[in-house]
């Protein structure tokens, strides 16, 4: 039970991933687009604006995988430092890291919710509906504030969570 | 008095937060929720959100996750050892011998990469082994490594400068062109240095390199001749106004994916490797500029900025003063703090500061950005020294002690860029004249 009930959440952060990547792929041809549409001459309004929406779902849909992937940053020299008294460092951090993706979650998926309500469109040339680019944020945030629930609830089950600290062999995980 | 009970409030518990370990995203992202609805007393949820959705769907953004796309795929390529075989013959003559490979390896890099872990990884692969068979001394194998790795941040395209320049609302081009210069200048101090300490230190005894001739120098030089068609791709379409740093960085890509799929090291899983790291690494920060967006707004409400504007105005520090104390300050930060971060963290205060204080905020852009590079070589929170640990195995202490001697030529470059501020305006006040 407890295996495959993991199996689907670490499913559903690398989906968050795989999606934020295809955003990137599609950043990349918008931009191709535009720089086309300029120099061939042909119309393609709104590609900023295109690209501005996949920027947004390229992150918001990332973080939860970059959490679990332990890539966010955090100073951690203090909760290093608490030794074995580390877990009650650790359920600070996953408490309030969970407190404040919940409230992040709740008010992005109001937000969402009032622009499909009033019918917000874009101020661009896109003239998109906004609910449509912002139901990135509310899935994104949710997906985030599951991620610190479950690592809060794993961390105080097991002892310690499910994300893997954050390795800096890699090239990626810095600033 | 209110106000000011407010702003310590405020501070306490943004360091609170940040220094008990809370990602620095939400550290942020915590402590402007706290300030707007406790403090200012208003509801913060749709400014939260309005704020956040407004600075991630941004335009001029793009640019960072191509960036970082676009060193992961040329770290997954054979570019490390075709730069090395490539410069090597023109550095073996030079007194310092091929330590100068670190040096201008990493220059070189860095101008294809926006990232100082990337390229400290992707040039140490390769020199760290071949400058150890060849016995260099260790310290300066790993120091000059380490230190010029910092370039990454410096020579365009550079992370920092994307954030710092959205973070200030100015142009990510000009603050690229404008970092130009400046690199090459802290990468020839580098070099100068090595060339010295080569001359001076009667243990700088390295195998030399068999003699060879100048047709087979050229002849490796063609290594080099893909990288270099990158970096003019990248530098040149900005440089000559062709293209906007978000158009530069699809170049970038593009080339990337070409140079990869040429040397036959594009596969379906480097290709999804490199995509999913930079899907991590952007999404890292982001989450610091969505935080960092929300904490602009509610550093706002609570006045620190204008009073900290005008306090520095009242007390009359002059420019020099003003500088020296932001260098201080930045320095311990960058002790705790990672570059991006405490770029993001001080801009809303700093910025009406350097503006009232009639600094030229590209400059200042470069300023900044040697500051980090520091940060990056300081125990006891330096990137670039974990990054090294990982790839030597040597202790931290000893890492950050090779790499001292680099940090000095750092603080000396802050006072040459102080002496000489033409070096960082100059390319971009005559790009601006021409476009």
């Amino acid at each position: 039970m407890g295996k495959s009930v993991r199996k689907i959440l670490d499913g559903m952060y690398l989906a968050g991933g795989v999606a934020a990547a295809l955003c990137l792929i599609a950043i990349v041809c918008l931009i191709v687009l535009q720089i086309a549409s300029r120099n061939f001459g042909f119309a393609f309004r709104g590609g900023p604006d295109y690209a501005g929406y996949a920027m947004a779902a390229a992150s918001f849909l990332g973080f939860a995988y970059a959490l679990n992937h332990g890539a966010h940053i955090r100073v951690s020299l203090l909760v290093s430092a608490l030794g074995r008294y580390r877990f009650w460092g650790e359920l600070w951090c996953y408490g309030v890291g969970t407190a404040i993706t919940s409230i992040f979650a709740w008010y992005a998926c109001n937000f969402t919710y009032e622009s499909y309500r009033f019918k917000d469109i874009s101020s661009g040339l896109d003239a998109t509906p906004l609910w449509i680019p912002q139901l990135s944020m509310a899935i994104g945030s949710i997906l985030l504030a599951i991620c610190f629930w479950d690592n809060l609830i794993t961390l105080i089950m097991k002892r310690e969570p499910n994300v893997l600290e954050g390795s800096v062999d890699e090239p990626g995980e810095e600033a | 008095m209110d106000q000011l009970l407010a702003i310590v409030v405020f501070l306490s518990v943004l360091f609170l937060l940040l220094g008990s370990g809370v990602w620095v995203g939400l550290s942020l992202m915590g402590v402007a929720y706290i300030g707007i609805e406790f403090i200012a007393g208003r509801a913060a949820g749709g400014a939260m959100i309005n704020t956040i959705w407004g600075a991630s769907s941004s335009w001029t953004l793009t640019a960072l996750p191509l960036f970082v796309w676009m060193g992961e795929i040329l770290f997954r390529t054979r570019l490390s050892e075709d730069m090395f075989k490539g410069l090597s013959p023109w550095m073996a003559r030079m007194p310092g011998g091929l330590v100068h490979t670190n040096i201008v390896g990493c220059t070189v890099f860095a101008a294809v990469s926006g990232s100082s872990a990337a390229t400290l990884t992707t040039v140490g692969r390769m020199s760290i082994p071949e400058l150890r068979r060849r016995e260099y001394p260790e310290h300066m194998v790993i120091g000059t490594l380490a230190g010029a790795a910092t370039l990454g941040l410096m020579i365009p395209p550079s992370l920092t400068l994307i954030v710092y320049g959205v973070s200030i609302n100015e142009s990510i081009r000009e603050l690229f062109i404008a970092g130009v210069i400046p690199g090459l200048v802290l990468a020839s101090m580098f070099m100068a240095y090595v060339a010295i300490y080569a001359l001076v230190s009667p243990n700088y005894k390295p195998i030399k390199e068999p003699p060879m001739s100048i047709v087979e120098k050229f002849k490796n030089s063609a290594y080099l001749i893909p990288v270099i068609l990158l970096v003019f791709v990248v530098i040149g379409s900005m440089y000559y106004g062709i293209a906007s740093a978000t158009e530069a960085a699809a170049f970038g890509v593009i080339g990337a994916l070409v140079l990869a799929f040429f040397q036959g090291s594009l596969t379906v899983s480097s290709f999804s490797e490199s995509l999913m790291g930079a899907v991590r690494t952007s999404a890292m920060i982001t989450l610091i500029l969505a935080g960092a967006a929300f904490l602009s707004l509610a550093m706002g409400y609570t006045g620190l900025p204008r009073a900290l504007a005008d306090w520095i105005a009242t007390i009359e520090l002059s420019r020099f003063e003003l500088l020296m104390a932001l260098l201080v300050f930045y320095i311990i930060l960058g002790c705790f703090l990672d570059g991006i971060s405490a770029v993001v963290l001080t801009m809303a205060i700093v910025e009406p500061m350097i503006r009232e204080a009639g600094i030229d905020v590209i400059w200042f852009g470069i300023f900044v950005t040697v500051v980090i590079e520091m940060a990056q070589i300081t125990p006891p929170i330096g990137f670039n020294l974990f990054v090294m640990q990982g790839l030597t195995n040597h202790q931290m202490n000893y890492i950050a002690k090779a790499a001292l001697p680099m940090f000095g030529i750092m603080v000396l470059m802050v006072f040459v860029l102080i002496a000489f501020p033409e070096l960082a305006t100059w390319l971009p006040d005559s790009i601006r004249q021409s476009g």
